[in-house]
């Protein structure tokens, strides 16, 4: 299973830096949408560099959702999907191949994201090792639910607005967590981040585990 | 602040009234319509459908077509 | 078409024991409520630390009762479809069901909590955990609506819809206790805190409570089972037209043939 999710990350991480369309196109969206937030709350730091952790947080969730629609786009071209299904792949792995491929493109959009709160709302980039780890577990958690639900809204001529309603009160947890474990750090107070560490990795291993064995009953209804 | 009591009491009691009022309404023009296909009504609700109903094959697809409409109403369950 | 033939029945009124009992059910409820209503707005005395707000104390703990009580039984008919042993129709369109009568009383939760909050905290709305919990299953809820609603073959439906309720499911639990500790960080506003707990203590006040879990459950139970028949007319309504149609094309190619 792990070889095979290997394959379909390599895959998909492949086409992605061949057609750049992850460069080109969320990591735009992303900035643009740090910008808004500015925009919206108002020029003066005091009241953005506070709220830092939560834009970021906000930012990432939704780039989740166009990194996960862009996974599945690829594989609506040339019945690919089909193509996935007949492939003998298992499908857990490819679970875990699609849903690695979309985290690692969100874990270098949160690195640019990172630069982009630090220089646009003055928030102080302290406490490395806790903002490093709740990206890192949120991200996990972030991919698995995305990859999820990515499959179930794939088929349908809905998708587009139907993965978006699915998608983000799920993770409205991870969103809570991160954010509170962030602003501890920024804080300074990173020692206190702990518990909230804790919620991202058990949501992180629970969707995980869901996601491999719900994928494959998933993917043959496409 | 009685205002609100009365309120919370005619907001619940009117939406639940209402529901339970359109449920039955849709109910008996479902059964009506099935009557008016010339299959007549089923009395009793056992779960025994199962066998019978669901033969979808190729011929579906097309038939199914003509029963969508642009707002994706569900095949049967849509509120 | 025989199996049109076979459904054919003579009766066409709800003369059948599951009707009576359906009957019966929901005239139980409505005595229940009225009674509720009654005690609730006359009977009771009013509190003596919130006054008459007290009274909607009698309906807002049932609608989230219900409303938990609800997705619950979603949930659970969703994994028993989902089960290979007790995969069957009848399981999805509970399901559904249940959901759709859920989201009705979720709404209500929130209405009702708003209602009360806003004379007695001051404002329409705080990140209780409850509430704030509240307010995600209905957005949940309304999500696997959404879903259901997709046109597809039905097992395909049934399926994706009971895995989507599953996921949903499972994140409720965590959903809540991020909330709850989130909040504990902050003091402020709660629905339940030791002051509304003492209130049902005594007497009239908490057999009121009690008749309105009670009664309120009923009423859901009744709302199901009436949604759950209409889903069961449509999807046969929709096959039928579908035999109709199949027969009708049969024929012309029959007389064309």
């Amino acid at each position: 299973m792990l070889r095979d999710a290997a394959l379909v990350a390599g895959k998909d991480l492949r086409i992605e830096l061949r057609s750049r369309v992850g460069l080109n196109q969320v990591g735009p969206f992303a900035i643009a949408v740090l910008l808004l937030f500015g925009l919206a709350l108002g020029p003066d730091r005091s009241v953005l560099a506070p709220a830092s952790a939560g834009l970021f947080w906000v930012a990432v969730l939704l780039s989740t959702l166009l990194a996960v629609q862009r996974s599945y786009a690829i594989e609506s071209a040339d019945a690919a999907r089909d193509g996935l299904r007949l492939s003998g792949l298992d499908p857990g792995g490819i679970f875990l191949g699609k849903a690695s491929a979309v985290a690692a493109q969100l874990l270098v959009l949160e690195a640019g994201l990172t630069v982009g709160v630090a220089l646009l709302y003055g928030a102080h980039l302290s406490g490395a090792l806790v903002l490093v780890a709740a990206c890192a577990a949120g991200t996990c958690g972030l991919a698995a639910v995305g990859t999820l639900y990515g499959v179930v809204a794939s088929g349908l001529r809905t998708r587009e607005t139907l993965l978006p309603l699915l998608f983000l009160p799920v993770v409205a947890p991870v969103l809570l967590a991160a954010t509170k474990a962030w602003n501890e750090a920024l804080a300074g107070t990173p020692g206190r981040a702990g518990g909230w560490l804790d919620v991202l990795a058990v949501f992180a291993v629970l969707y995980i585990a869901i996601g491999t064995v719900a994928f494959g009953p998933l993917l043959e209804d496409g | 602040m009685n205002g609100y009591v009365e309120a919370g009491y005619v907001v619940v009691l009117g939406t639940l009234g209402s529901y339970g009022g359109a449920l039955l309404l849709r109910e008996r023009a479902a059964r009506r319509r099935a009557g008016g296909n010339g299959t007549g009504e089923r009395a009793g609700n056992g779960p025994g459908v199962a066998t019978q109903v669901h033969r979808s094959g190729p011929a579906d697809e097309g038939l199914q077509l003509r029963h969508r409409s642009f707002e994706e109403t569900g095949t049967g369950t849509e509120p | 078409m025989s199996t049109a033939t076979m459904r054919r029945q003579t009766s066409a009124t709800q003369s059948d024991g599951a009707g009576m009992a359906l009957h019966l059910l929901g005239a139980t409820a409505l005595v229940g409520v009225a009674a509720t209503v009654w005690l609730g707005l006359f009977v009771t005395p009013p509190d003596e630390f919130m006054g008459n707000l007290v009274r909607l104390l009698y309906i807002h703990p049932p609608m989230a009762w219900v409303a938990f009580l609800a997705y619950g039984a979603a949930s659970l008919a969703s994994l028993l479809y989902l089960w290979p042993r007790t995969r069957a129709e009848h399981f999805d369109r509970l399901a559904g069901a249940s959901a759709e009568v859920g989201v009705v009383f979720t709404g209500l939760t929130l209405a009702s909590g708003s209602i009360w909050g806003r004379p007695t905290w001051g404002a329409w709305w705080a990140w209780d955990p409850l509430l704030t919990t509240t307010a995600l299953l209905f957005v949940l809820y309304l999500g696997y609506l959404a879903l259901r609603r997709v046109p597809g073959e039905f097992h395909v439906r049934a399926r994706r819809s009971a895995i989507a309720a599953l996921i949903a499911f499972v994140d409720v639990p965590i959903v809540y206790f991020s909330v709850e500790w989130w909040r504990s960080l902050h003091q402020a506003p709660t629905v339940l805190n030791p002051t509304t707990h003492k209130t049902y203590v005594h007497g009239s006040m908490a057999w009121t409570l009690l008749l309105g879990f009670v009664s309120f459950t009923l009423v859901y139970i009744w709302l199901m089972a009436h949604r759950y028949r209409l889903a069961k007319l449509q999807d046969r309504e929709e096959t039928e037209g579908l035999e109709v149609a199949l027969a009708e094309r049969r024929a012309e190619a029959g007389a064309r043939g």
